[in-house]
């Protein structure tokens, strides 16, 4: 496997406060990569910096090859990342339609197909494509910007906690499209709190805390640290 | 009496025509970046000016003229976007419409610079007589400027709804940072707009300046009061508020300078404008379409 | 010495746009509150025999008197609606004093506004021989006052509710401030402002007419607040420095000096947003000093 996304002593600061402070981290060609952290701990300005949402102090992002530090969100997309942002963020005032519409801006090609599959991987989706998106439920917005992004048709898709907020069988839900992703191909780079549910998918996990990457390794070694398992894990643990 | 009161009205149709299309360039670019830009107004006279400098100098064929005016306005569009507001699209509103002010103070500097005298002939569209329906006269130049008006607002409301351009349009007002991240080049997208609405100006700058036959320099100011107000009346960020904001300001004012003199008139357009504010109705407020 | 007169009276307006600014709203109408004061003070000395202290005083009160009325309707507006709201007013203001025809015979001569015509003779200081340097002096010795008042304003609670006002009605609502009372003490009290800057500047100028109090006045004073700087009182004396001063006093520019002013403000703004003496440089120069 090769790495999809090398990301070097990455340093993202608002104003004087380093948010990251020096984050190193790859994801594999064709994983399913996780990262925990508690609040705060810097996951969202991570996510933002990768999409060009953010520029970085210093540090260097590579994706595919080649260096998008500092690149604007639409090179971003362009070259094949996509981010589903923290809290959603559909376009609340366009139609269930419009907003893949717009997922699909930079495609030259036809996509009425992508769409066509999307609406049957999405079945409330397509039941509700005429409404504005804003008066879809919390589950149904997360299943809307998750298309939404799958519309540029990225090798690489970024999830900001697609589960936060979400009844728990929608988060079953959520977690069935990600693991049908990833056998479909695309990597996925994953925010998680929800640690139980995110160690049944992914292949490689990393904790991020006050801006830096405290542990790497495996679901395994995960599972088996005990100071992770007391502050992820919990009591819920079986 | 009732022959006055329409009377009145048709000259203020004709003259809220020319606020229509002024709100609506104004509207656009609000509705977009929620800012506001004083220089609008003053980039339309700049344009109308290069096109007076023109027809003086060499040609006065009312279309080149347009092409000109049209051309002056959105150059200096291009000129305020990138000096005021896209160096403030995360930061400050205010910082931003001073700018645009301070820029409005140059404007009027280099045209009066180069443009000395108080008042400029500038030809007129067409030698048409007045068109007489019964009683009543109706200037041919206003059916013209209610026409492109009411085009011009179709024409976007089909652009935004129909066009791969309107949906990132839509998009970027809706949700800037989605815009961002489902790969809009939302910089571009806000200069386009500006220019956009900079032409248009340019459009209504000419059919004002042609349908009055002269050209001052209070025609900047003039433009950004007016067009503020329209919209404003119309509700700030929808098209066809805009519109209905422009000739409903001209109405008023007809009839008020007519009853009432022209002091009146504008104490009256600004009195609505106050008391719209005050109160607030639903339609101010909320702003889509 | 017309300009450093100038100065201190428009500095005047450019601080009671700042006092608005500080409390989070941007007004377009401050110009219509000096028109009050100017036309007050004015009926008041030339046509009443009022001395000007007094008349300053009427002024003042009459200022917070339009401005209070004004902002009583458009105390919940924001942002661009209450700017709209504050230039519709002042744009009304203008027009009453178009209308105003208010004259008495004095000496034979008819004195009082005159519509579009104006409002001549407004001759208190020279009938009462105050010279132009006394006027000066009185100019910026007022001005002095007002600054030092700022200053402990701005060092008291008062000027912290202001600026939490500012940035955040909400907290202050929390808090238990009654934010929309609050903010009409502000406007008043910048009405009040404006209009002592107006009489002042209508008795050194003795001739004041509608035009003076439009809409580039009002724009002129929030522009000199945001270039000078937002983080003190001295920022928005700067911003009036700047141009008056540096501008018009220097000759060097005749002919162009709005064309260097306005891409001087638009470039500064790119930069510093809240000003030249914007809090962190207040800030700082605050520990450099201590
Ligand atoms: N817009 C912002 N301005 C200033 N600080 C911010 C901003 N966004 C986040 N932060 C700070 O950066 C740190 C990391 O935040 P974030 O990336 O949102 O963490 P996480 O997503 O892991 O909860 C936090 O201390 C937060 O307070
Ligand atoms: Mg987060």
């Amino acid at each position: 496997m090769t790495a999809l996304l090398e990301v070097r002593d990455l340093v993202t600061a608002y104003g004087k406060i380093e948010a990251l402070k020096g984050v190193n981290l790859d994801v594999q060609q064709g994983s399913i990569t996780c990262l925990l952290g508690p609040n705060g701990a810097g996951k969202t300005t991570l996510m933002m910096t990768i999409a060009g949402i953010l520029r970085p102090r210093i540090g260097s992002i590579r994706f595919a090859g080649e260096e998008i530090a500092g690149r604007p969100p639409h090179a971003i997309v362009a070259g094949g990342a996509a981010l589903v942002p923290e809290n959603r963020l559909v376009f609340p005032n366009m139609t269930v339609l419009d907003n893949l519409h717009a997922g699909a801006y930079q495609r030259k090609d036809d996509f009425a197909s992508d769409i066509e599959r999307l609406f049957t991987r999405f079945p409330r989706l397509k039941e509700r494509s005429t409404q504005l998106a804003g008066t879809l439920s919390g589950g149904e917005q997360q299943m809307l910007a998750v298309a939404r992004a799958l519309m540029s048709r990225p090798k690489l898709l970024l999830m900001d906690e697609p589960s936060l907020g979400l009844a728990p069988l929608v988060v079953e839900e959520i977690f069935r499209i990600i693991t049908q992703l990833h056998q479909d191909g695309v990597s996925i780079f994953l925010v998680e709190q929800n640690a139980h549910m995110a160690l049944k998918v992914a292949q490689h996990f990393y904790l991020m805390e006050q801006g830096k990457v405290t542990f790497s390794g495996t679901p395994g070694a995960l599972a088996e640290d005990e100071v992770i398992r007391r502050a992820y894990l919990g009591s819920a643990r079986a | 009496m009732i022959l006055d009161l329409i009377q009145n009205s048709f000259d203020g149709l004709a003259m809220g025509a020319s606020y229509a299309l002024l709100a609506v360039g104004f509207t656009l670019v609000f509705g977009v970046l929620r800012r506001v830009n004083l220089s609008y107004g003053p980039a339309i006279m700049f344009g109308c000016y290069a096109a007076t400098w023109v027809s003086f100098s060499f040609h006065s064929n009312i279309f080149l003229l347009l092409g000109i005016a049209v051309l002056g306005s959105v150059l200096a569009g291009t000129y305020v976007e990138r000096l005021c507001f896209a160096p403030h699209h995360k930061g400050s509103a205010i910082a931003a419409m001073v700018a645009s002010f301070a820029l409005w103070m140059q404007f009027e500097e280099v045209v009066t610079l180069v443009m000395p005298k108080h008042l400029y002939d500038f030809p007129p569209m067409f030698d048409a007589e007045p068109l007489a329906i019964g009683p009543l006269s109706l200037r041919a130049e206003a059916l013209v400027m209610l026409a492109c008006a009411l085009a011009i607002c179709f024409a976007l409301h089909r652009m935004l709804y129909r066009s791969r351009f309107g949906l990132a349009l839509r998009a970027v007002t809706d949700a800037p940072v989605a815009a961002q991240l489902a790969g809009i080049n939302v910089p571009r997208v806000l200069l386009l707009v500006f220019l956009l609405a900079s032409a248009i100006g340019g459009l209504a700058g000419w059919l004002i300046v042609s349908t009055h036959t002269q050209v001052t320099p209070m025609l900047g100011m003039w433009s950004t009061l007016k067009g503020l107000l329209a919209m404003m009346i119309g509700g700030l960020g929808s098209l066809p508020g805009a519109v209905i904001g422009g000739l409903a300001l001209g109405v008023l004012e007809a009839h008020s300078q007519w009853f009432l003199g022209p002091q009146a008139r504008d104490l009256i357009a600004y009195l609505l404008l106050f008391v719209l504010l005050a109160w607030r109705p639903r339609w101010m407020t909320t702003s889509h379409g | 010495m017309g300009v450093l007169t100038n100065i201190g009276l428009i500095s005047f307006v450019a601080l009671s746009a700042y006092l608005l600014i500080l409390a989070g709203e941007m007004s377009f109408g401050q110009q219509g509150f000096f028109g009050v004061g100017a036309y007050t003070a004015g009926v008041a000395t030339a046509m009443y025999g009022v001395p000007l202290p007094i008349a300053a005083l009427m002024a003042m009160g009459a200022g917070a008197a339009a401005a209070f009325l004004v902002g009583l309707p458009t105390l919940r507006l924001r942002g661009l609606y209450f700017a709209m709201a504050t230039l519709a007013a002042a744009e009304m203001l203008r027009i009453v004093f178009e209308l105003i025809h208010f004259q008495r015979e004095i000496d034979g001569e008819p004195v009082g506004p005159d519509g579009t015509q104006g409002f001549r003779g407004i001759r208190w200081v020279f009938e009462n021989g105050v010279e132009r340097e006394g006027y000066l002096a009185m100019v910026w010795g007022l001005l002095f006052v007002v600054v030092i008042l700022f200053l402990i304003v701005e060092r008291s609670k008062l000027g912290a509710t202001l600026r939490m006002l500012g940035e955040d009605p909400e907290l202050a609502r929390m808090l238990g401030i009654h934010v929309e009372r609050f903010k009409l003490g502000v406007v008043a009290t910048a009405g009040a402002l404006a209009a002592l800057g107006g009489a002042l500047y209508a008795h050194h100028n003795t001739y004041i007419e509608p035009r003076n109090f439009d809409i580039m006045l009002g724009v002129h004073s929030l522009a000199y607040a945001l270039i000078g700087g937002l983080g003190t009182v001295f920022g928005p004396l700067l911003g009036v420095l700047i141009d008056i001063g540096a501008l018009e006093g220097s000759r060097v520019f005749h002919g162009y000096r709005m064309i260097v002013f306005g891409g001087l403000v638009a470039v500064l703004l790119i930069f510093r947003p809240r000003g030249l003496l914007d809090e962190r440089v207040v800030h700082w120069l605050k520990r450099r000093l201590a």
